[in-house]
């Protein structure tokens, strides 16, 4: 009996928390579990609970988040917010948010990144927000960054986009683009040219970048004069940056075999084969360039906090630019969005306004993890006093309208996550020697276009 | 229980109530079933769910019918089936309460809180001390309790009051009720409430000598109730989900909306291949199959003619493919060497405890902190192993003046290697647990057989050859078996090990990543439950093959 009172003491007890009296009435979509409640002060009766959630990539922006959460907290009226950390890209993020969904425990408003809208929007599993936007006064498409907005306004009943196309999937969180991070003691030991000063004089090309890189290679047979991830954003700037790209102009059919998309691979796959002056593909090259040993790493500005511990002189320069005389970079971005199971859309849409205010945004950008998503030339020139680096203006540049960056986006026409898989092993194969570029050309849209008839 | 005496009147009401009970139950099932199929009950819910509850509240009904009749005859199969129909409604009662007052996601709450209530579980702690002390100095009153004992039971008490109170019962009580005030809510404990009056009716005494119960009814009765919280654990975790898994694997559920039967069509999808005679080793695979349908998996040459093998899912060919050859290496990896190890370690010798134990830590340690070891141990550019290989290259290069290339091996970044790396570390991981299964295996091997051939002259060799390894045969059939299955379904180590998983041009997909990536990254559900059908089919087929084998070659068989 004793036992039996004991266990039933610590059910009861497990029901709730010191710290927490969740709305009785809260309905259950929505309504605050114990868990997560403790985090926050107990709401007033008539408040409604709103969870929401993001990436962070390390505890500091956890912490970030969940001040921005206790301020927001305050300052939105009969709102009372919870704050939960997802985990990181490693942890799969959205596996975890979708069987969430699916279950009915995902929260109210959830960051997602900008290739998945489409895949959450033709699913159901995303509020379409066009009318609260068109009710609210101050939201305007117009003060985020058009190629974002683009995917985020797209209709996929009518195809349009823009202010008036009946859709708004959510808003952007943020964006970032990719830099090259420049272990400036390996270029300077090689007698390498300062990569920034080529970039300030119009010199900064494939040339001259595979010229640096191929000095700092000479420099031992463990040093590397370029590192890179192996996922579809590092590979696709060499291909856009020579004026081709994964899919066609109107986004429905495989581009990765015209000869512009070969020729920018065919460079790519010379930094690994020919000129062996990059670090092995499929290898993370972080570790690599924070031990110092690789003189041009290429990563976003979510890199920057983690590069700041090293204890060489580094900087950044922009990505050098391709026959297409641009970069070819990328303009990535994620957005909150609102779950379509939310009871509560309306407190939900005003916190993802209240999280992406220009004052928000600020603070999440002081961490040097990335940009913020408004156009402005205020957001721009405060993103610039973030240092170090001190070479800010370099991932500005990335993004800037004349570098002509391609928005990270969704594929309405088709699924993005299973062309990424059939393009990755693919281009995979290329960059390791085991296919040739023109097996690559001859059958990667063969499979590649499938995606489309799904 | 075997005497048949007078019912006493109390008992004739609770019968009497307990028919009607059961009536009312039998009307009320068939009419939830009814309601279910007319659009009243649960209208939004899926077919499969409407049929599992149809089913449940049929059988429940045909149940409690007849156990209404057997129990106006006052006959005991009528107490057993009420029991067994109450027993289950009751924990289906308790456990929907339980939910809807959220104490399962609550939990994760008092773990927060827990700390924050230890120093009481300190006095709680304390007050059993008091009590061991008073068994260790009894005092003089034997047939009264002792002031000692009475005082270490107020201070248990005492303190774990006071450490609900800290951890926050009185806010979960409110808490709890506050949810229990719900329309679900109220009917649950309603059920509760009824249920376990009904229970308590047929479990008295009186009502089963009514009954004319027999004491073999009551130990079978007793034995289905001890077994029933693990019997329930299987239907409800295992085999439930087993079943519902079938079902999904002829529907193209993606979890979120309500799926479509579509027969055969996600089998069909897995088995459609096509092999197709290639003219020459490079002819395209386009010239060969509809490649709209196909996609090339592989090719075999021979001379200037070769094979395609191409299949509408590839990538489940690929998989089964990685998967096999991942079998054949890791299965051989972890067994062989468990053996050798197990030997050795069966000695005498002093600290071979210690020996034992360090073989055998791999096992139990987290395969994801295990595998992002290795990761970091595998960095071609940075990682340990590389570096010794380097480090020992160089050596025996400056010692004999060597040209000794340095091969800088790409790990799990090359496809040569990338499979060999998860077998690898699938193989150090459960070599220690195969040892100690053979080192349990060898310690029964009667000493005196080995005595008797070294009297015959038999070597080492010969014993270990003619003496250990036969009589090992039921454990080394029971290993491989096992670990075959376990190697069937890796997934872990190649989750966290490779980025992508699937690894360089596919090399490390296996059925279970592909599985996972079906259906919770593509959200295929019925796709992927037909991969998981499939699946179980090869391991069925392969340890049956073990079992034939087993059989044939077993010592005590022949």
């Amino acid at each position: 009996m004793i036992s039996v009172l004991v266990i039933a003491s610590f059910a009861l007890a497990a029901c709730g928390s010191p710290a927490t009296e969740a709305p009785v009435e809260a309905p259950a979509a929505t309504e605050v579990p114990a868990t997560e409640a403790a985090m926050t002060e107990a709401p007033a009766m008539e408040d409604v609970a709103i969870r929401w959630r993001t990436r962070p990539d390390n505890q500091e922006e956890i912490d970030v988040y969940s001040q921005i959460s206790t301020d927001l907290d305050g300052e939105l009226d009969g709102i009372t917010l919870t704050y939960e950390p997802g985990g990181s890209e490693g942890a799969n993020y959205q596996d975890q948010l979708k069987a969430e969904i699916a279950a009915g425990t995902a929260p109210d408003v959830f960051w997602i990144p900008g290739t998945d809208v489409a895949d959450f929007a033709t699913r159901g599993l995303i509020l379409n927000a066009a009318d609260l936007a068109a009710a609210t006064p101050d939201f305007s498409v117009d003060d985020f960054y058009a190629g974002p907005m683009f995917h985020l306004t797209y209709n996929p009943e009518t195809g349009a986009a823009g202010a008036d196309s009946g859709a708004v999937w959510g808003i952007p969180r943020d964006v970032s683009t990719f830099a090259l991070y420049l272990n400036m003691d390996l270029i300077n030991e090689a007698g390498a040219p300062d990569p920034r000063e080529l970039a300030a004089n119009g010199e900064w090309t494939w040339d001259a970048f595979l010229d640096v890189a191929q000095k700092t290679r000479a420099l031992g047979s463990d040093i590397y004069g370029y590192g890179a991830s192996a996922w579809w954003g590092p590979y696709g700037v060499w291909l856009n940056a020579s004026g081709g790209g994964f899919f066609t102009e109107d986004r429905s059919a495989c581009a990765l075999n015209t000869p512009e998309s070969l020729a920018g691979l065919d460079f790519q796959r010379s930094l690994y084969q020919d000129y062996d002056v990059a670090t092995p593909y499929g290898e993370d090259p972080e570790p690599t360039f924070r031990a110092g040993k690789v003189a041009m790493f290429q990563n976003g500005r979510w890199a920057t906090p983690g590069v700041r511990t090293v204890d060489f002189e580094w900087d950044v320069v922009q990505l050098p630019d391709g026959p297409s005389g641009t970069a070819g970079n990328w303009l990535f971005w994620g957005a909150y969005v609102i779950n379509a199971n939310t009871e509560h859309p309306e407190e939900a849409w005003a916190l993802a306004q209240a999280l992406t205010t220009a004052q928000t945004q600020g603070k999440i950008a002081a961490l040097g993890a990335n940009i913020p998503s408004r156009v402005s030339q205020e957001a721009l020139d405060s993103f610039l006093t973030f240092t170090p680096p001190a070479n800010n203006q370099a991932f500005l540049n990335g993004i800037a309208a004349d570098a002509n960056p391609t928005a990270e986006g969704p594929l309405w026409a088709g699924s993005w996550p299973e062309f990424d898989k059939v393009m990755g092993p693919a281009i995979q194969g290329v960059l390791t020697g085991a296919t040739t570029v023109d097996d690559f050309g001859t059958t990667i849209c063969d499979e590649a276009n499938k995606v489309f008839t799904q | 229980m075997t005497t048949h005496l007078p019912t006493d009147p109390r008992t004739e009401n609770l019968l009497r109530i307990s028919i009607i009970w059961r009536g009312l139950f039998t009307l009320l099932s068939a009419a939830g079933a009814i309601f279910l199929w007319t659009g009243t009950l649960l209208p939004d819910s899926p077919l499969w769910q409407k049929i599992i509850i149809t089913v449940t509240l049929v059988t429940a009904s045909v149940f409690s019918g007849i156990g209404a009749v057997q129990i106006s005859r006052r006959n005991h199969s009528g107490r057993m089936i009420s029991l067994v129909v109450d027993y289950l409604a009751f924990v289906i009662c308790v456990v929907a309460a339980l939910t809807i007052g959220e104490v399962f996601i609550g939990i994760d709450a008092l773990a927060e809180t827990f700390t924050s209530g230890l120093p009481y579980l300190g006095i709680v702690a304390l007050g059993y001390f008091l009590g061991v002390l008073d068994e260790y100095f009894p005092q003089k009153q034997q047939n009264s309790e002792t002031s000692l004992k009475v005082a270490s039971r107020w201070v248990m008490l005492g303190g774990f009051a006071l450490f609900l109170l800290q951890v926050g019962a009185i806010n979960g009580i409110l808490y709890f009720l506050g949810k229990l005030a719900q329309p679900a809510g109220i009917v649950s404990v309603t059920g509760v409430v009824i249920f376990g009056l009904s229970l308590w009716t047929m479990g008295r005494a009186a009502t089963a000598q009514a009954l004319h119960v027999k004491t073999n009814h009551e130990q079978i009765l007793n034995g289905w109730l001890f077994l029933s919280p693990n019997l329930l654990g299987f239907l409800i975790f295992f085999a439930g989900p087993l079943v519902l898994s079938f079902y999904f694997s002829f529907t193209d559920s993606d979890a979120f909306n309500t799926p479509s039967w579509v027969g055969f069509a996600n089998y069909a999808k897995i088995l459609n291949v096509r092999f197709a005679l290639l003219t020459s080793p490079d002819q395209l695979a386009r010239d060969v199959v509809n490649i709209k349908v196909y996609d090339e998996v592989g090719r075999f040459i021979f001379g200037n003619r070769g094979i395609l093998f191409a299949a509408a899912d590839k990538f489940f060919w690929l998989a089964l493919r990685n998967t096999l050859t991942f079998v054949l290496f890791a299965v051989p990896l972890s067994v062989i060497p468990a053996l050798i190890l197990s030997n050795v370690l069966n000695s005498k010798l002093p600290g071979m405890k210690f020996y034992r134990a360090i073989y055998f830590m791999p096992s139990i340690a987290a395969v994801v902190g295990i595998s992002l070891v290795w990761q970091w141990l595998y960095n071609a550019t940075v990682g340990y192993i590389n570096y010794f290989i380097t480090l020992g290259i160089d050596f025996w290069n400056n010692l004999f003046n060597l040209a000794i290339v340095d091969p800088k091996i790409q790990w799990v970044s090359d496809e040569k290697t990338a499979l060999l790396a998860v077998v690898l570390i699938a193989a150090w991981q459960t070599m220690g647990f195969n040892t100690v299964l053979f080192l349990a295996g060898l310690q029964n091997i009667p000493g005196e057989l080995y005595e008797a051939a070294t009297v015959d002259g038999a070597g080492a060799w010969d014993k270990f050859w003619s003496i250990t390894l036969p009589m090992l045969a039921p454990t080394t059939f029971y290993v491989v078996s096992t670990t075959t299955i376990q190697a069937m379904q890796v997934f872990e180590q190649v989750f966290i090990l490779m980025n992508p998983a699937e690894g360089p041009n596919n090399s490390t997909i296996t059925l279970v990543l592909y599985l996972y990536r079906s259906g919770f990254q593509n959200f295929q559900q019925g796709y992927a439950s037909a991969i998981a059908w499939v699946l179980f089919i090869v391991i069925f087929g392969l340890t049956l093959i073990q079992f034939q084998r087993q059989r044939k070659s077993s010592i005590y068989e022949s």
